[in-house]
């Protein structure tokens, strides 16, 4: 076997996989906190690709530089339809809160086609082409930085979770909602900031994506269904696991394409799954179970 | 003038009756005999069935335009003149790019009265089409789509304007060695790549089994596959890379032909240019828009709009002030075709019987279309045996909309070609 080719793989792999993990992560801190799973939440990542591409075309701010107007446009986003939406139906059975949010992707998603509509999109961003080269390895400079940036918010928002007093309290709901509604915390606020912060990730997974692919409306189902694998892989409610679990199905799936037809690359990450939930039902690094 | 009274007077009784007789007379007169006669109706209902949303919205979208630039060219001319000009009224449907959807969509439109579709640019769609239009006895002009195996069972309802793949391979295999001659340049290694849809992995195979077939003096070193509406395609170009191939021919669609573009640029992909055997991707305003130097010099073998056509000159001209930007391609053109072709075979007919108009169809013999290749003649399995393809190259050119050139056949040329073409990062993008 080709030593170069297997080398070029694992690496594009694992720099996609902190782009992955940075997904994912968002999906885990909303189930972590509030027990609902978020399947609007490709459809909003793709709404934020097309965010970027229009601060991009008509203010001319390359996404590195609207990341953070993006994430912040997310998170009041993400704010509002926990407190509109989300926050009715906590405690409804798990099937009515599937429906609701299954229901906001569409409405994400088809709320894309109508303002954007439907073509495939990539317009020219400074640095979408360059790419590094160390002796027959290929340095792709976009990867490297959504995967330095990535790593990075995501080392942000768990110092953000451990270090000050909301992030305390967002923990502290997670653990106990009941508890945390006896010490006196406004528990509705704490879960819209958690709600928030989830979309505000996967707003910024979405800008840093814009460099290395066409965008498109309806292309974020698989985007919730991938991070949905990672998030079991890695523990539901885990924000490393996310992370971790992200870099191995980035490299899974760069390096199956060696063995497999790429038509089957989503295989190799439906296989792992498969393997988690028998084996390890918990996640890499999940607790409680 | 006794509607009129009606309205301000109010409706009493003698008015009405007055007014019915009036009615019921006129119906007697004219009206009733002459629909018992069979007799021309005011509109014809043409389903046209395109995959509008889903992963090809660009290509839908041109070819629904396409089917109404027609309709909309003879309602203007007068209708159908042997009907009484009876008008051309499409029935606008969206396969979403599923076979599934196609059928059902077909089906509707078959029910609302639809004497005869008309669609649907994917070969997988088109095969539960053209199930669906046997079993219903409803002509089904096909507009785009390219597999071999729709019209190969030979349903006598099924009529084809597009080129079949086989007409693709010959002149793939014609064009190609006309290039290796003329430049004088060394082919060995072929890798080849398609999208792994119906039409995708048809057209792939097609290719390698015709060089295997022929015996052409190529290795295919490589062949990749990958899903329709992939996002990522930076692990299968670094295997293109490993195979080191002179040539890559791609049989791609609008958003993977952008993907794997940027990535041969990434990646530095080495090669002496790109042909693809005939596929989308490599000519729409969008992608030569997004990717302004980095399209330059891909040539595809696909059938064309003949730019020295006085009908294209006509028709583009509409299409453009219609749509600004965009221009008839082969998709949009043949879509255009499409449903000259059914107004044709309507004149002729005289009649909306699905009988008649299977058999006029089948005479056809339409020289006034804007593509390249000779007048549309259908053969027994209802495919057109003068489909033909041209070699199209994205050229250097001030204005987006003129890049796009017809370079061979040589007789209907807008430019010479350029081959081998200049490495991609070698173009100051």
């Amino acid at each position: 076997m080709n030593t170069d080719l297997v080398l070029q793989l694992a690496l594009q792999g694992f720099l996609m996989g902190g782009v992955y993990g940075l997904i994912a992560l968002g999906l885990s801190l909303i189930f972590g906190v509030m027990r609902v799973i978020n399947f609007a939440h490709g459809e909003m990542m793709v709404f934020a690709m097309f965010l970027t591409i229009t601060l991009l075309l008509f203010l001319g701010l390359d996404p590195y530089i609207s990341l953070p107007i993006c994430a912040a446009v997310m998170f009041g986003i993400g704010y509002l339809v926990q407190r509109v939406f989300v926050n009715r139906i906590l405690d409804l059975p798990e099937a009515m809160q599937v429906l609701v949010l299954v229901g906001m992707g569409i409405i994400f998603e088809n709320g894309t086609l109508m303002i954007w509509g439907g073509s495939d999109i990539s317009p020219k961003t400074s640095l979408a082409l360059s790419a590094i080269r160390l002796g027959s390895l290929t340095i792709d400079v976009p990867r490297l930085i959504a995967f330095v940036l990535a790593i990075l918010i995501t080392l942000i928002v768990m110092i953000f979770l451990k270090k000050t007093t909301t992030g305390k309290a967002i923990r502290a709901a997670a653990d106990n909602r009941f508890g945390a509604l006896i010490i006196g915390t406004n528990i509705n606020r704490i879960y819209g900031i958690c709600f928030g912060i989830g979309a505000a990730c996967v707003g910024a997974a979405g800008t840093l994506l814009v460099p290395l692919m066409p965008a498109k409306a309806t292309m974020g189902a698989p985007y919730t269904m991938i991070s949905f694998v990672i998030v079991i892989l890695g523990g539901m409610g885990s924000l490393i696991g996310a992370l971790v679990g992200g870099l191995i199905i980035g490299v899974a799936e760069s390096l199956g394409t060696v063995f497999l037809p790429s038509s089957m690359k989503q295989v190799v990450s439906f296989t792992i799954m498969v393997i988690i939930l028998l084996f390890r039902p918990q996640g890499l690094f999940g607790g409680r179970g | 003038m006794e509607n009129k009274k009606m309205e301000v007077s109010g409706i009493n009784r003698r008015n009405f009756l007055k007014t019915s007789a009036a009615l019921g007379a006129a119906a007697t007169i004219s009206g009733f005999p002459a629909v018992l006669r069979g007799a021309a109706p005011k509109e014809i209902l043409i389903g046209s069935i395109q995959p509008v949303t889903g992963p090809l919205p660009d290509i839908g979208i041109a070819m629904q335009r396409g089917n109404k630039l027609a309709a909309d060219e003879i309602n203007a001319r007068g209708g159908i003149k042997s009907m009484g000009g009876a008008k051309l009224k499409l029935l606008l449907g969206d396969c979403e790019a599923k076979e599934d959807v196609g059928r059902t969509v077909a089906e509707r439109q078959i029910k609302e009265g639809a004497v005869c579709l008309v669609g649907p640019f994917l070969s997988g769609v088109a095969m539960a089409i053209a199930t669906l239009a046997e079993q219903r006895n409803v002509p089904f002009v096909i507009d785009v789509a390219a597999l071999d195996a729709i019209t190969a069972k030979g349903y006598k309802n099924v009529f084809r304007c597009f080129a079949k793949t086989e007409f693709f391979m010959t002149s793939m295999a014609r064009y190609l060695d006309l290039i290796i001659k003329e430049k004088k340049v060394t082919i060995k290694r072929i890798a080849v790549t398609n999208a792994g849809d119906a039409f995708g992995r048809g057209q792939g195979a097609a290719f390698i089994k015709y060089v295997k077939d022929k015996k052409l003096p190529f290795e295919i070193v490589e062949h990749i596959e990958y899903p329709l509406g992939v996002k990522d395609l930076s692990a299968e170009v670094a295997k293109l890379k490993a195979a080191k191939p002179d040539l890559l021919c791609p049989v791609a669609r609008p958003g993977d032909a952008k993907l794997l573009i940027r990535e041969m640029y990434k990646q530095r992909l080495e090669l002496l240019g790109i042909i693809s055997p005939g596929s989308p991707g490599w000519y729409e305003p969008e992608f030569v828009k997004d990717m302004d130097k980095l399209a330059y010099y891909v040539l595809d073998n696909v059938p064309w709009v003949n730019p020295k056509s006085p009908k294209f000159q006509e028709a583009n001209a509409r299409f453009e002030k219609l749509y600004p930007g965009k221009y008839l391609d082969t998709n949009s053109g043949y879509a255009y075709t499409g449903v000259l072709v059914i107004a044709d075979a309507l004149e002729r007919a005289k009649s909306t019987d699905p009988a008649a108009l299977r058999e006029a169809l089948r005479k056809t013999n339409f020289k006034d279309h804007p593509m390249v290749g000779g007048p549309v003649i259908f053969d027994e399995k209802g495919d057109n045996i003068n489909a033909a393809t041209a070699m199209v190259q994205v050229l250097p050119d001030p204005n987006m909309d003129d890049r796009v050139k017809v370079v061979l056949p040589k007789e209907a040329a807008q430019a010479p070609y350029v081959f081998p073409w200049k490495q991609l990062w070698e173009r100051g993008a």
